[in-house]
C-alpha cells in the first residue's frame, strides 16, 4: 500500500515540478508562445494529478481539506516522515 | 513544499512615506523578536513535536508568519517611497541607507542584522511551545511599542492586525502546549523530553 501511495507522490511531484519549471522559464519569456502552451498543458496535468491524489490520500493544502467528519489536514502524516515522500 | 500567493494577507497602503518610521519598524523583519525569527523558529521545531496537530499548528502558522514578512516589508517598501536626500538624512535613516539603499534588509532597529542566535529549536516539544508562547508575547509587546510610537492611521492599521495575531498565536499554541502535556506518560510528572526520552525499543 506504501508503495502505491510513493507512486502516486512520484507521479504528483513530476507534475508539480514541470508546472514549476514551466513557471520559471515563463517568468522570463513571459509571451513564448511555445512556453505558454507547454505550461498550460502542464496545468491541466497537474489538476487532474492533484484532484486524483487528494481524493485517495487525503488533502494537500489544509485549504482543499473536505473538514466533513474530521480535519483530514491535521490527522495525516507530514512529509517529512519515512516513506511520505 | 510552499507556494506563493501573490496578495497580502491584510492590506498595506500607506499614503505618507515616513523614513522615521521605516527605522523602528524594521524592527518586526530582522529583530530579535520579529517575523524571520518567527518563522524560521517554527519551521524549524515541527519536525520533533511528537502529534500531528502540534506539527500541524507549527506548519501552518510558520507559514503564516512568511505572510508577516511581506506585510512588514511591504510597510517598509511603503514608508521608503520617494524620499529627497535631506528627508533621509533629517530622519535619521541615513545608516541604513548608506549600506542598502531603500531596499529591504533584515536587522533590527538597532541597525544589528537578522541573527538565529535569537530562536531556539530544541527537539524538546515543551521546551520549544514555551519559548514559542514567549516569542508571540514579545513580538505582541514590540507592536505595542509601535503603535506607541506611530501615529499614521494607516501605518496603525496594518501593525494593528499583526499585533493581533500575535495574541491568536499565543492562544493556540497554548492549546498545543496542552495536547503535548496530556500526552505525556502519566509517570513523566518531571516533564523529560517527550521526542526523545522515549522508552527504548528493540532494534
Amino acid at each position: 500500500m506504501a508503495g502505491e501511495k510513493q507512486k502516486a507522490l512520484k507521479k504528483l511531484q513530476a507534475a508539480r515540478f514541470a508546472l514549476h519549471e514551466a513557471n520559471l522559464y515563463l517568468d522570463s519569456h513571459p509571451t513564448c508562445a511555445e512556453g505558454l502552451r507547454y505550461f498550460r498543458e502542464k496545468q491541466a496535468q497537474c489538476e487532474k494529478v492533484t484532484a486524483a491524489f487528494e481524493e485517495k490520500y487525503g488533502p494537500l493544502t489544509a485549504a482543499a481539506s473536505k473538514a466533513e467528519e474530521s480535519f483530514e489536514w491535521a490527522m495525516g502524516a507530514f512529509p517529512w516522515e519515512r516513506g511520505e515522500s | 513544499m510552499w507556494k506563493y500567493e501573490k496578495t497580502l494577507q491584510y492590506p498595506v497602503n500607506i499614503k505618507q512615506p515616513n523614513a522615521a518610521l521605516a527605522k523602528v519598524i524594521i524592527t518586526q523583519l530582522g529583530g530579535p523578536d520579529g517575523e524571520l525569527g518567527a518563522a524560521m523558529r517554527y519551521l524549524s521545531q515541527r519536525y520533533s513535536m511528537p502529534c500531528r496537530e502540534v506539527q500541524g499548528m507549527l506548519t501552518d502558522i510558520g507559514t503564516e508568519e512568511l505572510a508577516h514578512i511581506e506585510m512588514v516589508s511591504a510597510i517598509l517598501y511603503q514608508l521608503t517611497r520617494d524620499l529627497s536626500i535631506e528627508e533621509i538624512k533629517e530622519s535619521g535613516f541615513d545608516a541604513y541607507f548608506v549600506d542598502h539603499t531603500t531596499g529591504i534588509y533584515p536587522q533590527a532597529a538597532s541597525g544589528t542584522p537578522f541573527s538565529a542566535a535569537t530562536i531556539q529549536s530544541t527537539g524538546d516539544p515543551l521546551a520549544d511551545l514555551h519559548e514559542d508562547l514567549a516569542a508571540e508575547q514579545k513580538a505582541r509587546l514590540t507592536y505595542d511599542n509601535i503603535l506607541r510610537l506611530v501615529d499614521d492611521p494607516d501605518v496603525r492599521d496594518s501593525i494593528k492586525f499583526l499585533r493581533e495575531r500575535e495574541i491568536v498565536h499565543f492562544q493556540r499554541f497554548g492549546e498545543s502546549l496542552r495536547q503535548v502535556q496530556e500526552k505525556l506518560d502519566s509517570k513523566n510528572f518531571y516533564a523529560f523530553n517527550p521526542a526523545f526520552d522515549k522508552p527504548k525499543t528493540k532494534r
